[in-house]
């Protein structure tokens, strides 16, 4: 396998945007990642696109409008982790000499989708969301155990909220751009007990997109390859072998074979960026990816580690809380994000001498399954 | 008269003591399903007994949503109740007026059968939990 550098980075703002359709948040991505690759669009090779809602061809539509066609352009679809899985194609197909350029694009448009202004509806069929399951209360559910099981409580909740919201107001990208105290996220409306509206991330529209090429001919295009250390997508396991519905198992075992894949452990990390599409989750996440041990997610939260100027900052973007989150584009702006924090170019978000980060996306509820699937990179400066 | 179509068919009975939940066990390595699976998923034999899960578990996690779901209007309480058969199953509570501040995990929940929600003339019916009244 070639080991494989991010060339070019991209990204649309994120917000309520319905005015910009798919092709023109796309379109913005995709022009921003070939300029920061001085490239030009007839060097690409090939595209892996992700898309959820409404989808038809959206790479070719996108990709018309920067002039790049003729090629193999492959759409994919896999619930949040769509953009996790657009990477891995590329990613793949250029670690196995297949291909030398390629890009992997994400973009969603919430506000003009099917779905606007309402929850992410389940799988139609789904037992489960047929009997009231939603988004929110799955994840209330999963907070109020995790309660149960180790003490945690609604203030430790909102403090992820509190800390990511405050990671956006330093992101020129981010939806929020707002300070708010632990109070202000509990006496928000309820929308699934114990979860809040603040503790939950909004419905937006964006696109991102990263360029990928073989380490040994990255300079030709940056001064600042970033390498590509490990990459794992991988789907859920059965609910019923889940002993603790606070702990994916999936999502713990793409972790632990990324960093075999990468040769390296969760105290090598120096910034993570992961799935906190409700508060309560990144505490779950903390224990999932190694950060703490099991139970301890609310600990480490507490110690300040998580935000910037801690141990390990997690979600210096503001993550999905402030940055919002359009399903299929998060899973690549988080490798964007990471990218930036490695080249040092985060500005007043940066942590300071980032030089590992962990890039995790996830998503997909389906009755029966632990999780629909989890995408993991680990990039090394 | 309405007529009553199950939400899943297979997936339980009313009996005169109440509702009962269907489950499956696999007959070569005793792993349990519910809903019920066509084959075991642990060691893919296809030798599958069906087998009625008791009538009261424990509430494992329970959750008031303030936002609709597909067929459900706010405020309304869902929950999964940890059955003694070893699994946890999901679905609607059903709650007095002022029981839903006294839910806690652990407390007993009984299965009933009852309307779910009505399409034209058609009413569907499944399965909620309640707390059991002691």
């Amino acid at each position: 396998m070639r080991e494989v550098a991010v060339i070019g980075i991209g990204q649309s703002v994120f917000g309520k945007l319905p005015q910009r359709n798919v092709v023109e948040l796309g379109r913005e991505s995709v022009w921003t990642a070939l300029k920061d690759a001085n490239m030009s669009p007839k060097d690409v090779q090939f595209a892996y696109v992700s898309r959820l809602y409404d989808a038809m061809v959206t790479g070719q539509t996108i990709l018309k409008e920067v002039g790049i066609r003729e090629m193999e352009i492959v759409n994919v679809e896999n619930a949040c982790a769509g953009g996790s899985t657009a990477l891995l194609g590329v990613w793949r197909n250029i670690a196995l000499g297949v291909y030398d350029i390629g890009i992997a694009i994400g973009v969603e448009s919430m506000t003009t989708s099917p779905i606007a202004s309402k929850l992410i509806p389940p799988a139609k069929e789904d037992l489960e969301g047929q009997l009231g399951m939603t988004m929110p209360a799955l994840f209330a559910l999963m907070a109020r155990r995790h309660m149960e099981e180790y003490g945690t409580t609604v203030e430790q909740f909102a403090r992820v909220s509190v800390k990511n919201h405050h990671h956006g107001c330093l992101n020129p990208f981010s939806q929020y751009q707002k300070e708010f105290t632990v109070e202000d996220i509990l006496s928000s409306r309820m929308i699934c007990d114990p979860i809040t509206l603040l503790q939950c991330c909004p419905n937006t529209d964006g696109a991102a997109a990263v360029i990928m090429c073989p380490m040994d001919i990255a300079r030709r295009y940056t001064s600042k390859p970033i390498k590509v250390a490990a990459c794992v997508l991988k789907s859920g396991n059965y609910a019923y072998l889940q002993d603790d519905i606070t702990f994916c198992p999936t999502d713990y075992k793409a972790a632990m074979e990324a960093y075999e894949m990468a040769g390296l452990g969760p105290d090598d990390l120096d910034v993570v960026e992961l799935h906190d599409a409700f508060a309560p989750e990144e505490i779950f996440r903390y224990e999932e990816l190694g950060l703490c041990n099991r139970g301890e997610g609310a600990q480490l939260l507490n110690s300040g580690a998580t935000e910037l100027g801690g141990r390990i900052p997690v979600n210096p973007s503001g993550g999905l809380l402030s940055m919002g989150h359009p399903l299929s584009a998060s899973g690549v702006r988080v490798v964007v994000e990471i990218a930036r924090q490695l080249r040092g170019e985060a500005e007043a978000r940066q942590v300071a001498n980032a030089k590992t980060g962990l890039a995790h996306m996830m998503g997909g509820a389906v009755a029966g399954l632990d999780v629909g699937a989890v995408g993991i990179q680990i990039l090394t400066a | 008269m309405a007529e009553r179509v199950p939400i899943r068919e297979g997936t339980f009975i009313e009996s005169a003591k109440g509702g009962i939940l269907l489950a499956n066990r696999c007959k070569s390595c005793g792993q349990t399903f519910f809903p019920k699976s066509s084959i075991c998923f642990n060691c893919f034999s296809e030798d599958m007994e069906e087998m009625e899960l008791s009538r009261i578990g424990k509430l494992y996690s329970f959750a008031t949503a303030y936002m609709p779901s597909v067929h459900f209007q706010p405020p309304y309480t869902v929950g999964m109740v940890e059955m003694p058969e070893g699994m946890r199953v999901f679905g609607p509570l059903k709650i007095q007026e002022g029981e839903r501040e006294r839910l806690r995990v652990g407390m007993e929940m009984e299965v009933i059968i009852e309307k779910l929600w009505e399409e034209g003339e058609t009413e569907v019916i499944g399965y909620k939990f309640k707390p059991v009244i002691s």
